[in-house]
């Protein structure tokens, strides 16, 4: 039996309080990380209406209830608007679950570790960029578990995108027209290998000044595959990423233009460069960065993983032909940072801000938004993550845990009502697997560089 | 034995509380519809259905950028390659992506990153914004920014100016975001910003059209305001009493709230650039009320009771007045066989308001008459106590042109009319179909649009362009098929042949172009790599390479989004007939060329403002005649059955038909073409002007004994009396149409004012000539007969016993109607 402590308005007293004072430690009745570290339940944290939807709703929404037109109203408030919208009005549905209070579930083991043995060490240098307590770059894991300022808070989520040293996503993308069928659909390969902020406690081929090597190479269809673009990536937060592409028919590798970050690598697709992990552009390219509140909200931050199933691919439902959404579940998250950042180093942006929700047990996001400069709600880039357990099928790490990575995004852009729907897969066209580590492969070689990249395209 | 007619007038003023009570529940069942109401106009529905051209565009509304707007500036003294001028452009593509409801993936200028140039590099190539993330502000880089305009072809050809002075800035807007008022306000007011001493800003597009549109409907309602005031004067000077006033006013409004509240019902929008043609039926019914009001007062002199003089009013008047209001409705719906989807909304909104002014005329203006206080002025509203200077003066006039119809100068005034039909014959056989203004014919030529649009041809390929439409078979065709190297290559024969014909255009483009571009760039930049290999990997190399890194959006001008469809585009200098002709005739030589059915898509000629405009003319030639044909026919078969002879029928239209020859002469004579105006204007022309003969035709009839036969007076009696009538109905119809002409911004709108009151004009001379004359030249046997149903006589002395303190009747036994001197008919207007 669940006794409340607290009246119902205590945790929404606190987090305007926490708010307002810049009070950075997650957790409303007890600061959380020390809960991390000691390896105890984190409910202890917060009340017990933020850990369970079913007390916060006040029975009205239960784990196992599937969030509709009917009742989303319910939870609007836990909602980003496209988010909210989409089940208001488009037939998409949410299945409930219940909140994660284990920390492991929402964490690669191996960064989970290295954020507790690094805690502490990561400051803002003069230049603005993060640096570890000897003066160099970062050196794994989160640097800010309690992030004090909007700076510190997209950090997080900037120094390591996916939270492994290396990642290689086989993805399938469908991209839904407004009138919700296929305009078209792409498989690719996306690679990042951290040069800095490795969890190995290593710097990549000494590479001190960059933070990472992404590339993205298509395999389908056809007319595409081949295609591919590098993006090399200072770890120096004010400076652009070099970005190259290369078409195989040509033999020519492309130099795009640095600040070139929103437009999307192939027609079709509705996310920029700039949208990747709510946080695709170098930190200190982005500005006025504020907190501007903490609060409960929903989050697919557990059980999206669908091992089971053909390619690891969910159903989909919604939109006028029912292919619009993929199935996905959300749980109650205790609190979340929102973020908001304007694109101050892009003087021809046509985004006037972002606006991102972010987890603070995993400082991940669960939803963000971008808003044109008229202030108008333009596009949501809306992940979902999960521990890599599905029944049976289990994705292990190097020590033979679940690993943990995101699952799908929906990028919606509101305003033309297109739907890029993204999964990461088994595989994808061209027999690449989604992979969390490089193995003995040397990955740099194979993906990473301009060489590799053209090499690809043969 | 009372005829149908009265007795139906007998039950509706006996029961006056039933009647009054079913007319109140309609005109509020009604107006519980006016609330769904639409003032709208929907583009695409002014373009005709079936028309090839047209059904290019419906299916392929994306090319011939509908929803961009143009923003063009131009420097006064010079050219664009100074600081002030760049910053005022980057300023404004800044500016114009705040717009409500753009597109900001489709904003482009010299200042968007969309507009690059391409340099090799030991890696390959590099592709560039032309400008930096600020504007150039040394010379250096100033030399450095016209370098790169001037090294890349596509903003050469599209961005920038012949002579450097000018440049384009363009924005498109989503369709479903997009409130073209606000949008327009909010452009509009950025280009009257940055308008200076060394600056001119244009503002051209669609959407802008749209917004002055809307901008200038929003003035008629000022105009309406004028001219309803001035009807009501009208009526307030020509009554000079309560019930005479108020009479019309009451049953205008509510058979105004009858056609607005079924047009509500049925939720169909009305067309605002149509709404002189309500005004019309607001005059028209003024004047069947007019015309009934004074019928009123003449029985009502005899008889001495209202309800009594309305029911006697309501059984003479309701037939006659029948025959005229659906000989005007008929004009109205038979607008509807024009396969216009605007017009057919609106014939059937004013035709069913026409008809409507059946019930409020014949029901409810007796109705009304019944209640309300009779004039003081009774004697002399029917003539008793004598007339002024005015009414004396017309009389005499009227009996002048009466006496130009009969005897012996009927033979001169025959052969006169007879030369005149002949001269307007030929001339407007000479007539042009269209009248092409450059920009829009929905505004004047001076109008800032039209002018921005002028100003733009002059300086860019322009905005005149003929879209050749390669559509997809298979919308969702796996292999793309604007990328499939068929689809390319035919893209490349068309702009070929066509730019080697006689009639070249100023510019070609299409997807093929970008193509050749991207592979030139790929190719390491030499011109001589412009030719795409004619293999289907290289094709589609190339159309990978111009897309990579770049929104498919970018290129919807001349491929769609899922690049299926796509479009070879032809800029002509301008859109006057002979270019649209040399234009069309070039397109359909070299789409024969290339053939129309390929494996993959089909060729379809096609969409633009040239293909539009000829669309319309096609419409308007194939249409006009034929609409009058069948109005012809239809009166003919009313008026026969209404007079029981076809000679009548025939009586009647030869002077509404000469009247349209005249019209159409006159236009030829003011160098004004055939388009929608006119074909409309006819066919409201014929109905209306019909009335005329009818209530001239009717008052002969009665006026004629047959048993003294002298067509001589019957004529002259006719013009003296009806024609006052037809005067003043002809006056009211000028007072609701005439200011149209003067005050309105919408030449559209003008254009029919002026049409309308020319037509009503020449209507009222033919039909006060020639119906006269015509009964005089084939002295008819139906003008002696007594059993027309229009045209009845009654004996008011049946009704006289009753009355009390009613003014001494003017005879015990009178054939009605022959008391009123300014008197209306029984036919009514």
């Amino acid at each position: 039996m669940h006794i409340r402590k607290y009246d119902f308005n205590y945790s929404r007293r606190m987090f305007m309080e926490k708010t307002l004072k810049g009070v950075a430690a997650a957790g409303v009745l007890t600061p959380l990380w020390p809960l991390v570290a000691e390896g105890a339940d984190i409910s202890k944290a917060y009340p017990d209406e933020l850990m369970s939807i079913e007390m916060y709703t006040k029975g009205k929404i239960k784990p196992g209830d599937i969030l509709t037109a009917d009742n989303v109203d319910i939870v609007k408030d836990l909602l980003d608007p496209i988010s909210y919208m989409q089940v208001k009005e488009m037939g998409r549905r949410i299945e409930i679950v219940d909140t994660v209070t284990d920390m492991e579930t929402l964490f690669p083991p191996k960064f989970l570790e290295a954020t507790l043995r690094n805690k502490g060490k990561a400051k803002i240098g003069p230049d603005g960029n993060i640096y570890a307590d000897n003066g160099g770059p970062w050196i794994g894991g989160l640097p800010f578990t309690d992030p004090k300022s909007g700076e510190e808070t997209i950090a997080n989520i900037t120094l390591s995108w996916g939270r492994h040293d290396y990642c290689q996503y086989a993805i399938r993308q469908w991209d839904i027209a407004p009138d919700g069928s296929e305009a078209y659909q792409y498989d690719f390969v996306w690679a990042e290998l951290q040069a800095t902020g490795r969890l190995d406690g290593t710097v990549f081929q000494d590479k001190k000044d960059l933070l990472r090597y992404q590339s993205v190479w298509f395999t389908a269809p056809n007319d595409i595959s081949g295609s591919s673009f590098l993006s090399i990536w200072k770890y120096d937060q004010r400076e652009f990423p070099e970005l190259y592409g290369y078409l195989p028919a040509f033999k020519r590798v492309r130099q795009f233009p640095t600040n070139q970050r929103f437009e999307p690598l192939v027609p079709g697709v509705t996310w920029f460069l700039s949208d990747a992990w709510a946080a695709g552009d170098p930190m200190l390219t982005w500005g006025n960065y504020k907190i501007v509140e903490r609060k409960p909200m929903l989050g697919a931050v557990s059980d999206t993983f669908h091992g089971s199933k053909k390619n690891w691919e969910p159903g989909t439902h919604g939109g006028p032909k029912g292919k619009t959404f993929w199935d996905t579940k959300m749980s109650l998250v205790p609190e979340v940072i929102v973020l908001e950042a304007e694109p101050t180093g892009y003087p021809r942006s046509p985004v006037g801000k972002k606006r991102v929700w972010i987890d603070v047990r995993n400082q991940m996001f669960i939803a963000y938004n971008t808003f044109d400069r008229r202030g108008d709600v333009w596009k949501s880039f809306e992940a979902g993550w999960s521990r890599y357990k599905d029944g049976n099928v289990v994705v292990k790490d190097a020590n033979g845990n679940p690993d943990w990575s995101w699952t799908y995004i929906h990028s919606h852009d509101v305003q033309s009502n297109r739907m890029s729907r993204i999964h990461q897969t088994e595989s994808c066209a061209g027999g690449y697997k989604s992979l969390l580590t490089a193995g003995d492969t040397d990955v740099y070689n194979k993906y990473l560089t301009t060489t590799a990249i053209q090499r690809l395209g043969t | 034995m009372h005829s149908v007619r009265f007795r139906i007038a007998s039950w509706v003023l006996g029961h006056r509380r039933i009647t009054a009570g079913v007319m109140i529940a309609l005109t509020v069942l009604f107006a519980l519809g006016i609330p769904n109401v639409k003032l709208q106009t929907i583009f695409s529905d002014l373009l005709p259905e079936g028309h090839p051209f047209a059904e290019t565009f419906r299916d392929h509304p994306n090319f011939g950028n509908p929803l961009t707007m143009t923003v063009m500036i131009q420097r006064k003294d010079g050219d664009i390659y100074n600081t002030d001028t760049l910053q005022k452009v980057w300023k404004f593509t800044r500016d114009i992506d705040l717009a409500p409801g753009v597109d900001h993936d489709q904003v482009l200028s010299i200042a968007t990153e969309k507009a690059r140039y391409a340099e090799a590099t030991p890696f390959g190539i590099d592709i560039k914004p032309l400008m930096e993330d600020h504007v150039p502000q040394s010379q250096e880089e100033l030399d450095v920014f016209r370098e790169r305009v001037e090294s890349s072809p596509a903003v050469r050809n599209f961005l920038v100016s012949g002579d450097g002075s000018a440049t384009l800035i363009n924005a498109t807007f989503i369709e479903s975001r997009l409130d073209y008022g606000e949008a327009f306000n909010y452009v509009q007011d950025l280009v009257e910003a940055a308008r200076d001493e060394h600056h001119d800003v244009y503002l051209a597009g669609q959407p802008a059209l749209t917004g002055w549109v809307y901008q200038y409907e929003a003035q008629m309602i000022g105009i309406f305001a004028v001219t309803l005031t001035a009807l009501i004067l009208a009526l307030v000077v020509y009554m000079q009493n309560i019930a005479g006033v108020l009479t019309p006013l009451i049953a205008s409004a509510v058979c105004a709230i009858w056609g607005f509240g079924f047009a509500g019902w049925i939720r169909s929008p009305i067309e605002p650039l149509l709404m002189i043609v309500p005004l019309l039926l607001v005059a028209r019914s003024f004047s069947h009320c007019v015309q009934f009001a004074e019928r009123y007062y003449e029985v009502y002199a005899h008889v001495g009771d209202r309800v009594k003089a309305a029911q006697i009013t309501t059984s003479v008047m309701m037939a006659p007045s029948i025959l005229g209001i659906v000989t005007d409705a008929a004009g109205i719906f038979l607008i509807a066989m024009a396969p216009i989807p605007a017009m057919e909304r609106f014939a059937l909104f004013c035709g069913f308001w026409a008809m409507m002014l059946i019930p409020t005329g014949v029901i409810l203006a007796p109705l009304l008459l019944s209640v309300l206080p009779p004039p003081k002025n009774i004697d002399r509203i029917i003539g008793k106590t004598g007339e002024g200077g005015v009414h004396v003066a017309i009389k005499r006039v009227l009996a002048g042109l009466a006496r130009l119809t009969y005897g012996g100068p009927a033979r001169v005034t025959t052969v006169v009319i007879v030369i005149v039909g002949a001269l307007a014959a030929y001339s407007s056989s000479q007539i042009k179909i269209g009248n092409p203004v450059e920009g829009s014919n929905l505004l004047w030529e001076d109008s800032e649009f039209n002018t921005a649009v002028a100003a733009i041809n002059r300086n860019f390929p322009g905005v005149n362009t003929l879209e050749i439409v390669l559509e997809a078979k298979d919308p969702k065709n796996p292999s793309r098929v604007a990328r499939q190297a068929d689809t390319i290559f035919t893209m490349q024969a068309l702009q070929a042949d066509i730019e080697e014909g006689e009639a070249p255009p100023r510019a070609t483009l299409s997807f093929a172009d970008y193509l050749m571009e991207g592979n030139r760039l790929y190719a390491g930049g030499n011109p001589k790599w412009l030719p795409i290999d004619t293999t289907q990997e290289m094709v589609s190399a190339a159309a990978t390479a111009i897309m990579l890194g770049s929104s498919a959006k970018a290129f919807s001008h001349v491929v769609d989004f899922e690049q299926q469809n796509s479009t070879v585009s032809l800029w002509y200098k301008d859109n006057k007939q002979e270019t649209v002709d040399a234009a069309l005739a070039s397109a359909r030589k070299a789409v024969d060329g290339v053939g129309l059915d390929h494996d993959a898509f089909r060729v379809r000629l096609g969409t633009g403002t040239i293909a539009l405009q000829q669309a319309m003319n096609d419409t308007v030639a194939a249409y006009e005649w034929r609409i009058l044909a069948f109005l012809n026919i239809v009166i003919l078969i009313v008026c026969s059955f209404a007079y029981r002879s076809v000679v009548a029928g025939l009586v009647l239209l030869v002077p509404v038909n000469l009247a349209n020859v005249i019209l159409v002469a006159t236009m030829y004579t003011m160098g004004v073409g055939l388009d929608i105006n006119s074909l409309m204007v006819a066919a409201i022309g014929v109905g209306v002007g019909i009335d005329y003969g009818i209530y001239l035709l009717s008052r002969v009839c009665e006026e004629f004994d047959a048993e003294k036969p002298d067509f001589g007076y019957a004529i002259t009696a006719a013009l003296t009396t009806t024609g006052k009538a037809i005067l003043f109905t002809a006056t009211i119809m000028l007072l609701g149409i005439a200011p149209w002409y003067f005050l309105s911004d919408l030449k559209f709108l003008a254009d029919m004012g002026l049409l309308l009151v020319l037509t009503m004009l020449i209507n009222m001379v033919t039909a006060l000539v020639v119906v006269p004359l015509l009964v005089w030249l084939f002295k008819p046997k139906f003008v002696g007969r007594t059993d027309l149903l229009v045209g009845e006589n009654v004996d008011l002395s049946k009704f006289t016993d009753t009355a009390h303190g009613a003014p001494e009747p003017a005879s015990k036994a009178t054939s009605y109607p022959s008391a009123a001197d300014a008197g209306p008919t029984p036919a009514t207007g």
